[in-house]
């Protein structure tokens, strides 16, 4: 027999993704195991992202102040704006080093056949927040399948008649990657987005 | 367990668990069918980009335990990239996909519907399939499907439609005035409307005017949304995004 306490914290942590009951047990038995502080710290962290984490005001990434650290730093360019499905979108192309312009992200993308219309992103706040004039230019970062395509085609249509710069990310071949190896519809993808040299 | 090959069509995908994809495929010789891909999700080599909504594939597939196939191998034999690029076209390709998809059961070989809904892909990639095509295209796979309303003739006495004709989904097509009484539903209807989607439906290729094809509209939609039990999905996409 068990301890109810234990079956319980078994019970809620098998409901995280990708965790089964044998690897819940496992999770349970180490907080069990591990200093008081640990139990202490990991249960007020769990509430605190309940509590504090929300999303931005402006451009909808997740933050525990009204503004979020994007939108709030001063050296970040205002007038690119990169559209993107999903904050762990956002994360990844942070990883990059490379954008330096601020974020909007749509909280999902168009899903016909799920019955996902205009309506349940965040493209109405979109609107709103470039009627400033500030930004100039959007760069369109949805996945590149027939929703995300068609997210980028919809906002397009949306964005063009305001005389805004409106681009589409690239793509093709992974990096180091290898020709031969790769998938047809990437490799068919790469072909037709070719550049002049 | 047997494993065979057959052509197919993608109809829809849904995402299950962390790593694997059902996908729901039109064969030609297999009819509609369950797919499990294993892995599509984690691993992007194994089908990257294939399992996308009407990917025209050969695939390699396995018979499992349950009426759920298991989804061996998929070759893209026609990925319809100029459909994908317009958002029209992803419209009307994702209503022919979902329409396919309800007007079907498992298991039931549609070797026509098949070639139809390939077909129609085909010229909306060509861009030879404007708006008035997916209507000729809906009445065609709602008469593969046993579903085929009628605009010629009074649906309950079987005479002409008349000067001032009715469309009732529940009856199945036009009502003469004189019969309307006995068709709560029937909505009336404008006599050109009656003559051209009969017209689309004897193969005649004759574009129909913007406010014809939104009367057409909505007859098709009571019309499947009473026989299918629900309202596509697509078409409000199709609403919103006002296209058709
Ligand atoms: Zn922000
Ligand atoms: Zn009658």
């Amino acid at each position: 027999m068990t301890p109810d306490p234990l079956n319980r914290l078994v019970a809620q942590l098998a409901k995280l993704p990708g965790i089964g009951e044998k690897t819940a047990q496992r999770l349970a038995f180490h907080i069990l195991r591990a200093p008081g502080e640990y139990a202490a710290e990991l249960s007020q962290a769990i509430r605190e992202v309940k509590e504090k984490v929300h999303l931005c005001t402006r451009c909808f990434s997740l933050t525990d102040t009204e503004l979020c650290g994007f939108c709030r730093d001063s050296k970040r360019d205002e007038r690119t704006l990169c559209v993107v499905e999903t904050f762990a979108d956002l994360m990844a192309l942070e990883r990059t080093r490379e954008f330096k312009g601020r974020y909007h992200v749509l909280h999902g993308v168009l899903s016909p056949l799920d019955g996902v219309g205009p309506e349940q992103l965040r493209i109405k706040e979109l609107l709103e927040r470039l009627g400033d004039g500030r930004v100039e230019e959007l760069i369109l970062a949805t996945n590149p399948d027939v929703e995300g395509e068609a997210t980028a085609l919809y906002l397009t249509r949306l964005l063009k008649p305001m005389g805004l710069r409106v681009s589409r990310i690239a793509q093709g071949l992974p990096m180091g990657g290898d020709l031969e190896y790769a998938d047809q519809a990437t490799l068919a993808k790469a072909l037709s987005a070719r550049r002049e040299l | 367990m047997e494993r065979f090959a057959d052509e197919a069509l993608v109809l829809s995908t849904v995402d299950y668990g962390e790593a694997d994809r059902l996908v729901t495929l039109l064969t030609r010789e297999h009819g509609k069918l369950t797919a499990f891909a294993a892995g599509a999700r984690k691993s992007k080599r194994r089908f990257a980009g294939a399992l996308e909504p009407y990917m025209r594939l050969r695939v390699q597939l396995v018979e499992t335990r349950g009426s759920t196939v298991r989804l061996d191998s998929a070759d893209i034999v026609a990925g319809y990239y100029t459909a994908r690029a317009e958002l029209s076209l992803i419209a009307r390709a994702l209503y022919a996909v979902e329409l396919c998809r309800e007007l079907t059961r498992e298991h039931e070989p549609h070797p026509e519907l098949f070639a139809l809904l390939e077909d129609y892909l085909r010229r909306l990639d060509a861009k030879e399939a404007g708006p008035t095509s997916l209507l000729a295209f809906e009445l065609a796979a709602l008469a593969h499907a046993g579903l085929m309303p009628r605009f010629d003739a009074c649906a309950l006495c079987g005479g002409p439609p008349g000067e001032r004709p009715r469309f009732d989904q529940s009856h199945g097509g036009a009502v003469c005035e004189a019969c309307s009484g006995r068709a709560r539903e029937a909505v009336v209807v404008p006599t050109e409307l009656l003559s051209g989607l009969r017209a689309l439906q004897e193969g005649v290729r004759q574009p129909l005017s913007p406010e014809l094809r939104a009367r057409a509209r909505g007859v098709l939609n009571v019309f499947i949304s009473h026989h299918l039990g629900r309202r596509l999905k697509s078409v409000d996409f199709m609403a919103q995004v006002g296209l058709d």
